[in-house]
C-alpha cells in the first residue's frame, strides 16, 4: 500500500457505495424542506434566510456523512492495517477526508442551484453561497473527522459526536452566512471568504494530527 | 529556568502528599476571601450611578465567568501536556476540573440572565459574550460526555486530552467570530493589566471575590484530583499505606 493506491482504493469504494452519498444529499434536501414548512413559505422570509438555511443543512449533512467514515475500517481491521503499514496515519487521514469531501460536496454543489430557486435566493448571490461552501466545508470535514475517530469504537457514538463537534462548527457558519448576507446587501464579502479559507487551512493542517492520535488510541 | 516542579508533577504520590497539605488551605482561604468580597460588594460598596443596585451581581457574575474560561484554558494546557509528555496527572486534572468549569459556565449564564433582565429588559439576548459562554458550556459538556462514554481508561484519557486541546484552539476563533457577529455586552470590567475603570471601593471587593473563587476552585480541583489519584493508583504500595494509616 502506498498513498496513491490508498486514495484510489478509497475513492473506488466510495463510488461503489453511492447510497451513502445519496443519503447525505437527501438529508440535505430534507432539512431544507423543513424550514418553509415549519417557519414560513413566503419569499419575504425565505429569500433573506436562504443562506442561513442552506448552511445549517450543510453542516448537519456533513456531520451525518462524516460520522461513520471510519466505522467500516474499524470493524474490518483496515485501521490496524494503517498502523502497521509504515505510512503516516496523519496523511492517510488527510487522503480519506479529501475523498469524502469530493464525494459529498461536488454533488451538493450540483443540487444547490435547484434548492436556491426553491428558497427564492437571488441568482447573483448563488455564486457566493457556492463559493462559501467550497471554501468552508473542508473545515467541517476535517474537524468532523476528529470526532469520528474519537467515537469510532462506540456503538452509539453519533449523538456524542454531534455534541462534541457542532460547537466547533459555529465560526464557519457565522462567517459563511456573513459572506452571503454581505453579498445580499451588495457589500464587500471577500473578507469573510478569506477568513473561511483560513479556518479551513488551519483545520486541514491540525485536524489530521489529532484524528491520527485518536485513531491510534481507538485501535489499541 | 528550574524545571524541578514540572518533573515532580510526574509523580502522583508526590502530588497527593502536596495536595493534602495545600488543598484544604486553598479551599478555606478562598471561601474566606469570597465571603468577604461578596459581603463587601453586596452591602457596602457604593451603588452604580447608572445601574443602581442591580450592578451588584457583578461580584458573582464576573469572577464566575472569568473562572469558567480559565478552567478551560487549564484543561487545554493539560491536554497538550497529556499528549506530548504523557504525564499521568494531566488527564486526572482534566477529569477533575471539567465539572467545576461546567458549573462555573452555568452560573455565569444564569447570573448573566438575571443581570440582563433589569439592564437590557430581557433574560437573554443573542449577544457575543452570552453566546460564547453558552458554547463554552457545551464544550464542557462534550468533554464530560466523552469521558463517561468511554470505558477504557487509557483511551478515555487520550480522547479527553484531544477534545480539550481542540476546544482550546477553537475557543478564540469562536469568541472572535461571535464577537464580530453581534455585540451588546459591556466591555470587560476586569483587566489586571490596566488601571481599573471603576472606582477603588467598587473594584477591590471584586478583586477579593475573584481571587477567593480562584483559590476555592483550585482547592476543590486538588481534592477531586486526590480522590481520582487514589482510585487510579489503588494497586500502588503507597496508597495502601496511606489508606491503612487512616485506620481503615
Amino acid at each position: 500500500m502506498n498513498y496513491r493506491s490508498y486514495f484510489k482504493a478509497e475513492w473506488m469504494s466510495l463510488l461503489r457505495r453511492k447510497q451513502d452519498t445519496l443519503n447525505a444529499l437527501l438529508f440535505f434536501v430534507m432539512v431544507i424542506t423543513l424550514f418553509p414548512l415549519g417557519v414560513d413559505p413566503s419569499a419575504d422570509f425565505l429569500a433573506p434566510a436562504a443562506g442561513g438555511i442552506i448552511w445549517c443543512a450543510t453542516a448537519l449533512s456533513v456531520l451525518m456523512a462524516v460520522e461513520g467514515m471510519y466505522k467500516e475500517d474499524y470493524n474490518d481491521g483496515s485501521l490496524e492495517q494503517w498502523l502497521t503499514s509504515g505510512l503516516s496515519v496523519t496523511f492517510l487521514v488527510f487522503l480519506k477526508v479529501l475523498a469524502q469531501w469530493l464525494m459529498v460536496v461536488l454533488p451538493l454543489l450540483l443540487v444547490l442551484p435547484l434548492l436556491a430557486q426553491m428558497l427564492f435566493l437571488p441568482m447573483s448571490v448563488l455564486s457566493v453561497v457556492m463559493l462559501s461552501i467550497l471554501l468552508g466545508t473542508p473545515a467541517l470535514f476535517f474537524i468532523g473527522s476528529i470526532g469520528a475517530a474519537l467515537t469510532v469504537s462506540l456503538r452509539r457514538g453519533a449523538v456524542l459526536m454531534l455534541l462534541l463537534i457542532l460547537p466547533l462548527y459555529i465560526p464557519v457558519i457565522i462567517f459563511a452566512t456573513g459572506a452571503v448576507r454581505a453579498a445580499q446587501m451588495e457589500m464587500v464579502y471577500s473578507g469573510q471568504l478569506a477568513i473561511l479559507a483560513a479556518i479551513s487551512l488551519v483545520a486541514l493542517t491540525l485536524s489530521p494530527v489529532m484524528a491520527a492520535i485518536s485513531i491510534r488510541a481507538s485501535v489499541n | 529556568m528550574n524545571w524541578t516542579w514540572f518533573h515532580k508533577l510526574g509523580s502522583p504520590k508526590w502530588f497527593y502528599q502536596w495536595a493534602s497539605n495545600w488543598g484544604g488551605r486553598c479551599v478555606y482561604l478562598g471561601l474566606m476571601l469570597l465571603v468577604i468580597g461578596i459581603v463587601w460588594g453586596l452591602a457596602f460598596a457604593p451603588a452604580d450611578y447608572q445601574q443602581g443596585n442591580s450592578f451588584r451581581i457583578i461580584y458573582i457574575h464576573v469572577p464566575v465567568a472569568v473562572l469558567a474560561q480559565s478552567c478551560y484554558l487549564g484543561m487545554g494546557i493539560a491536554g497538550f501536556v497529556a499528549l506530548v509528555w504523557q504525564m499521568k496527572l494531566a488527564p486526572v486534572f482534566i477529569k477533575s476540573v471539567a465539572p467545576v468549569g461546567a458549573v462555573m459556565a452555568f452560573i455565569a449564564l444564569v447570573s448573566g440572565a438575571i443581570w440582563g433582565k433589569p439592564t437590557w429588559g430581557t433574560w437573554w439576548v443573542w449577544d457575543a459574550r452570552l453566546t460564547s459562554v453558552l458554547v463554552l458550556f457545551l464544550l464542557y459538556m462534550g468533554v464530560i460526555a466523552i469521558q463517561n462514554a468511554l470505558d477504557d481508561q487509557v483511551f478515555a484519557d487520550k480522547a479527553v486530552a484531544v477534545v480539550s486541546l481542540v476546544g482550546v484552539i477553537n475557543l478564540p476563533i469562536i469568541k472572535y467570530s461571535v464577537e464580530w457577529w453581534n455585540t451588546l455586552h459591556q466591555p470587560a470590567t476586569f483587566k489586571l493589566t490596566e488601571k481599573p475603570s471603576m472606582p477603588m471601593e467598587m473594584w477591590l471587593p471584586l478583586l477579593f471575590s475573584a481571587l477567593g473563587l480562584y483559590l476555592f476552585a483550585a482547592g476543590l480541583a486538588m481534592w477531586r484530583m486526590q480522590s481520582e489519584v487514589l482510585k487510579r493508583e489503588r494497586k500502588a504500595n503507597w496508597v495502601k499505606k496511606e489508606v491503612m494509616s487512616h485506620g481503615v
